[in-house]
């Protein structure tokens, strides 16, 4: 299978900048997936591998070869667009066997392809009806199909799951992932959907204003943030302002309370301010009973807000720190209600600080 | 901070109707009143359109004395009228099938990407107007072009070509290229919407999948194009059926129209009934034109949806 | 992974971009020859109403001659007069039509399109033989000229109807008109003041082409025996030599200046421009 690099690829729109010097690798079988909200740049990367934008500089390797030269139809990488796609005139046998048919396979070989790959993805019923007679699912799994058909060296797919229904989205995906494990092929996936990227993808690059903020594993992104971006994007944060007690013990003073940052590469003098950064679920609560001081290690608050979000609820608090999110399981948020007293207490292990905006592009080692 | 209420889940929508407590309104006696809004127009066209449409139908079958008659319907079929439809039909077929095909060609060309920005606006506000221009000067603009004393006949002569007496333009060359400058700009109009409703992404795929330009239209373009051209090359065919003063201006008297037009002038001295005949023969043609130009385009919008 | 040589000349990508903005020379071809073919009679035109003058006269001669012609003027205003009243008998029965029938009659929208395909079922020659037999029973209309107005509603109606059509899908009629009577306004009123300006554009466009047919207009007049503009174009081209030229070009930059009107009213607002198929 084949490795895909790309290599301080930059591209303007006029005064727009889309790519900004982006740099990327995807290992051989690797499913990699550029997440980011839109403008960031990720669509217009994946149209430069495919062959439909061109970079006003960089480079992209595929294999050790820069394949900038070669145009779209030559560079034998299958893409799944995000819809409409589908020839209208041709059935989902026909669509899947197009590829075969331009390379010029004769007709029983590319009948018997087609039929396999349309079981693949589980559409072997469907074989003689028309795109209009499918629905979106189904006819992004057959253009799934056909895209895998010329059996390219990599595949491209570009949002094909948004313009779907929810349900058929978790469904697809899986199935995607799925298929890409068990052909093993080298997959490049752009979304805005960051449950979509950390649940299918081996590794997943957050993108932003053109470049990647950071590169990592779902696990990674999700519990190391290292860019405010990163961390705000990828799930909620809640941010606390706070004054250096001592640097070099990496006490921070956020109101009332006294904190320790984990992060031994943290370093600020005494006296700097600094934000610092928590995830909702790291935030537990404890009812207080009328008049009780918070133990220690708690301080005060009340709610201020109950947001249910199936599983768990989301809990609004107003602090001595200032606002906060915390995420209780929804059977323990059944005894809050508004105004409520609470204890609040911070898991400190999951404190982190983190730069406003990365100047070089993260790169964890393997 | 305001407190937010948990969310209700499960809880059924709020219908209005059940809130305000109002009665289901009255359907049937609304639609009677608002129809009264409809009759000023129907009025209008039953008195400018539908009876004279209907009065002619019905005259192409009365005689003089008013019986009952196919002799009107007969009278067509003797002559000169067979020819004057045969060169009409003749007439817009060529100039609709000729306008079709250059027509889809320019278009092509108009929305290259590659073409410069002001090629689009130019060759679109022209061919509005080229369009609209039938008639009268256009006849004359043609006169001045090919005519014996033409330009562009002069410019052959110097060239060594000449072109009379062979050439006529109330022959069928000669009028087909002057009916061809309004044909051919009206279907560039509607042929880019056509052109535009070919997704990009279905050329895409096609480069994806290895197809080059050739392979795109072959494969994919051209079938799907095909029943809008064809359809498109319909209307083409009507428009020029139904043209009667660039005719008149240009002096062809072999056509439809134009022989219609000789009885309402009084230059006629055959039986008057005929004229109904012939109007009703140019209806049921251009009816028939009409009904395939549906079926046709019904196939193209379930693709081009 | 190897290493790929930076090359030294301008990067490949560069040359890429402008290699794929070339236009394929059959386009080029093509767009070159409609272009040539479009010109030529115009070109013609302007050539031969230039030529014949004498000495001592302007190469403007013509055209001079064309507009101190008082019969110029007078069947030109004549043109103009049917047409403002075509455009005018047009809006006052369509605006309020159109809006009725996306407002309260969404069930006749396919009449709709059904009776305005009729007047190209009944091109102009055809309605005229029905029309002629009809006005014989009313001989004080024809003798006036506003008969013609009404005659041309019936041609401009297709493009009025499809003008004002995309005009009011393009808006969201319901939900205004139901603002505006929970303001209190009556009907009537929401339609001149709320409707009408979001209209703008549309009626604008389809006026104009009503304009052009009207204005264009010969099969009709010639044959009811009204002396309008083209009926007054085709006589002075075939009894003059220069002046029918001349003539035929004023004609020509007149439908031009419409159209180009409507081509920029089209894209400044959300308005229908439609295609007049006339001859």
């Amino acid at each position: 299978m084949s490795t895909v690099e790309l290599r301080g690829l930059r591209r303007t729109f006029g005064n727009v900048v889309a790519l900004d010097h982006l740099d990327l690798d995807i290992r051989s079988g690797e499913f990699v997936s550029m997440l980011g909200p839109s403008g960031c740049g990720k669509t217009t990367a994946l149209r430069i591998v495919a062959g439909f934008e061109w970079p006003d500089s960089g480079e992209v390797i595929v294999d050790g070869q820069d394949v900038l030269g070669q145009p779209a139809n030559k560079r034998n990488m299958g893409m799944v667009f995000q819809a409409y796609s589908l020839f209208p005139n041709m059935t989902a046998q026909q669509n899947v066997e197009f590829g075969l048919r331009v390379r010029k396979q004769g007709h029983e070989t590319r009948a018997k392809r087609a039929r396999e790959l349309l079981e693949l993805v589980g559409l072997a019923s469907a074989m003689a009806r028309y795109p209009r007679q499918l629905s979106g699912g189904q006819q992004q799994r057959v253009a799934l199909a056909r895209s895998l058909a010329i059996e390219p060296k990599v595949l491209l797919l570009d949002e094909p799951l948004s313009a779907l229904d929810a349900k058929v989205r978790v469904q697809l995906r899986e199935e995607v992932r799925r298929i890409q494990l068990e052909l093993g092929i080298t997959t490049l996936y752009v979304t805005h959907d960051q449950e979509e990227a950390l649940s299918i993808s081996d590794r997943v690059a957050v993108m932003s204003a053109g470049r990647v903020e950071q590169l990592g594993t779902p696990a990674q992104i999700y519990s190391g943030p290292r860019t405010a971006f990163v961390a705000n994007f990828v799930g909620t944060m809640n941010k606390l302002e706070g004054v250096v007690v001592s640097g070099e013990d990496r006490v921070v003073r956020c109101g009332p309370v006294t904190l320790i940052v984990p992060d031994p590469t943290f370093k600020h003098a005494a006296g700097d301010t600094v934000e610092l950064f928590i995830r909702p679920e790291d935030v537990r609560l404890d009812l207080l009973s009328n008049g009780a001081s918070p133990s220690p290690g708690f301080f005060n608050g009340r709610v201020t807000s109950l947001t249910f979000l199936g599983p768990v609820t989301r809990v609004g608090l107003l602090t001595d720190l200032g606002p906060l999110l915390a995420d209780v399981s929804s059977a323990v948020a059944l005894n809050l209600a508004a105004d409520a007293p609470v204890a609040i207490a911070l898991d400190a292990s999951s404190l982190r600080s983190l730069a406003s905006s990365d100047s070089s592009p993260s790169v964890p080692p393997a | 901070m305001a407190f937010a209420p948990l969310a209700e889940i499960g809880e059924a929508g709020l219908q209005p109707d059940v809130l305000t407590g109002a009665a289901p309104p009255k359907r049937t006696r609304t639609r009677r009143w608002a129809f009264l809004g409809f009759l000023p127009f129907l009025a209008f066209i039953t008195i400018f359109l539908l009876i004279p449409t209907g009065d002619l139908i019905v005259g192409a079958f009365r005689t003089t004395t008013g019986s009952f008659t196919f002799s009107n319907i007969a009278d067509i079929f003797h002559a000169p009228y067979p020819s004057a439809f045969e060169f009409s039909i003749e007439l817009s077929a060529v100039s609709a099938l000729w306008g079709g095909i250059l027509g889809f060609v320019v278009a092509n060309g108009v929305l290259h990407h590659g073409v410069p920005r002001w090629i689009r606006p130019a060759y679109l506000s022209f061919s509005g107007m080229a369009a609209n221009f039938a008639g009268i000067p256009l006849a004359f603009a043609f006169t001045a072009t090919l005519g014996n004393l033409g330009v562009v006949t002069i410019l052959l002569k110097h060239l060594g070509l000449n072109i009379y007496p062979s050439f006529s333009l109330q022959g069928l060359l000669g009028a087909s290229l002057v009916y061809l400058f309004f044909q051919f700009p009206l279907m560039i109009l509607l042929m880019i919407p056509v052109i535009e409703g070919l997704r990009k992404e279905w050329r895409e795929a096609a480069a994806n999948l290895g197809a080059g330009s050739f392979g795109f239209w072959r494969y994919v373009g051209i079938p799907v194009i095909t029943p809008s051209l064809l359809g498109l090359m319909l209307l083409l065919f009507g428009n020029a059926f139904s043209a009667y003063a660039t005719a008149y201006a240009l002096g062809i008297s072999n056509l439809v129209t134009i022989q219609i037009g000789q009885f309402i002038n009084g230059n006629n001295v055959f039986n008057p009934q005929d004229a109904y005949a012939l109007a009703f023969g140019m209806i049921v043609i251009i009816i028939i034109t009409i009904v395939l130009y549906t079926l046709l385009q019904r196939r193209t919008s379930r693709w081009l949806k | 992974m190897a290493q790929v040589a930076p090359s030294s000349a301008p990067p490949r990508s560069h040359r890429l971009r402008r290699a794929r903005s070339r236009v394929p020379i059959w386009h080029v071809l093509w767009l070159v020859l409609a272009a040539i073919f479009f010109l030529a009679p115009i070109y013609s035109l302007v050539q031969f109403s230039l030529e014949g003058t004498l000495p001592g006269q302007g190469p403007f001669h013509w055209y001079q001659t064309v507009f101190d012609d008082p019969v110029f003027r007078s069947t030109f205003w004549l043109s103009i007069q049917i047409s403002l009243e075509t455009v005018a008998v047009s809006l006052v029965l369509m605006v309020p039509t159109v809006f009725w029938i996306h407002l309260r009659l969404p069930r006749l929208r396919p009449v709709m399109d059904l009776i305005t395909i009729l007047p190209f079922v009944v091109p102009p020659i055809v309605l005229i033989v029905g029309l002629t037999h009809f006005l014989h029973n009313f001989p004080w209309l024809v003798v006036r000229p506003e008969v013609l107005a009404f005659i041309y509603v019936v041609f401009a109606l297709p493009f009025i109807y499809r003008a004002l059509d995309a005009g009011l899908r393009a808006i969201d009629l319901k939900t205004l008109v139901e603002a505006a009577e929970s303001l209190g306004s009556s009907i009537p009123r929401t339609l001149l003041q709320v409707i009408l300006p979001n209209l703008r554009a549309a009626i604008i466009g389809g006026s104009l082409l009503t304009v052009a047919i009207a204005m264009g207009e010969f099969t009709v007049a010639s044959l009811l025996g009204f002396f309008t503009f083209p009926v007054y174009t085709y006589e002075i081209a075939t009894s003059t030599a220069y002046e029918g030229v001349a003539l035929s070009f004023i004609s020509f930059v007149l439908i031009w200046a419409a159209m180009l009107a409507l081509y920029l009213i089209g894209r400044g607002g959300r308005g229908a421009a439609g295609v007049a198929i006339t001859e």
